[in-house]
């Protein structure tokens, strides 16, 4: 009980002190600086008209590369936590009729949705990230439906790896033509989609680095639940 | 006013009647089966109307005809899965052994699950089997 109210009277102290440091920002009045900037130049510079995936992966590559980093060690990190001689499924009961027809029905359908918001990623809201996840979500779905279903292991890993190291080496072409790293060359360089921004073939080097992002992301999340839905078996 | 957004605004206005309907089921029905089957059942046909009248409406005010296919790919979407994932809640729901309503009268799943196991005969009870 008094354990219970200091921690209430704590973060109700915490909040004050947050929203008096918040009430002198003003709300609803233009304070842009840096944003003003990118809102003018997007177009000219990246060839997106997706403000948000032309910051991530062109202004500011070097965070999205720390992204992708973060998720390679969070996958690898379970990886090796349960790493275990022996693990299978020991998932008792198959889902019933309905769910397994139906899953199976759905599956292409969330791999295609998935595809199209990372092709998409510099003309609609989205990316590589929501799009691997979505793929993502597509395996734990076959994964909760059958008790034996198993993402092919070897292709994934394999792809993985290739697709990170695509990325790095899109950034490395950069640094070998202008001289620094994740330049966008596709579109700086060639100037290729110039005449078409707006429609799919755009966007410079966007749409490309959201594939290799959007296929990383997704095979790394289906191996973390492939990992975590193993249980180790007793000889 | 044209025809469209007219029949929009009377299928978004129809949607969301069917969204309080869906609500009002889910606090006034006694068992989790009873709540299941309103809630699923008008939330699902409410979505349809709000969806697919907010495409008419839109096209109906002007935009571009993408709206349609759009809402109507998004409402096909929810058609054919939200009947699963009530399934698949229901019956996970019943295996748990959450009992029915007191008022309920036939457990015709109940007898089947009986009958199967008398057939199989002294096997060991798997334990979360009712």
């Amino acid at each position: 009980m008094l354990k219970r109210s200091l921690a209430i009277i704590t973060l109700l102290i915490i909040g004050y002190w947050l929203a008096q440091g918040l009430a002198g920002v003003p709300f609803g009045q233009d304070k842009m600086l840096v944003g003003q900037y990118y809102l003018n130049h997007v177009e000219a510079q990246t060839g997106a008209i997706n403000v948000v995936t032309a910051i991530v992966v062109n202004y500011r590559g070097f965070d999205t590369l720390g992204e992708v980093t973060v998720l390679f060690i969070a996958s690898t990190g379970v990886a090796a936590l349960l790493w275990g001689r022996k693990k299978k499924r020991t998932a008792k009961t198959e889902g019933s009729v309905v769910l397994t027809t139906g899953i199976s029905l759905l599956f292409p359908f969330v791999l295609m949705f998935g595809g199209y918001i990372f092709i998409h990623g510099h003309l609609t809201p989205g990316g590589g990230f929501p799009g691997g996840a979505t793929i993502a979500t597509g395996f734990l779905l076959m994964y909760m439906a059958f008790i034996s279903y198993e993402i092919p292991h070897g292709k994934f890993e394999v792809t993985e790896g290739l697709v990170g190291m695509g990325y790095v080496i899109v950034g490395l072409i950069g640094l070998a033509i202008s001289g620094y790293f994740l330049f966008d060359w596709i579109w700086q360089t060639w100037h290729w989609g110039a005449g078409n921004i707006g429609r799919l073939f755009s966007g410079g080097f966007i749409p490309v680095i959201y594939t290799l992002i959007a296929l990383k992301v997704g095979t790394e999340l289906s191996g973390i639940i492939d990992n975590m839905l193993k249980e180790e078996v007793k000889e | 006013m044209n025809v469209l957004s007219a029949t929009g605004e009377a299928l978004v206005l129809i949607g969301t009647f069917f969204y309080f309907l869906s609500t009002l089921g889910l606090i006034r029905m006694p068992d989790v089966y009873n709540r299941m089957q309103t809630s699923t059942k008008s939330a699902t046909l409410g979505s349809l109307g709000v969806l697919v009248g907010t495409g008419f409406w839109a096209v109906g005010k002007g935009y571009s005809w993408a709206w349609i296919v759009q809402t109507l790919v998004v409402a096909t979407f929810l058609l054919l899965t939200n009947p699963i994932s009530a399934h698949a809640l229901i019956r996970a729901a019943y295996k748990r052994g959450i009992p029915l309503w007191s008022g309920s009268v036939v457990d015709k799943y109940h007898e089947h699950l009986k009958k199967k196991e008398e057939t199989v005969e002294e096997a060991p009870i798997e334990g979360d089997a009712e």
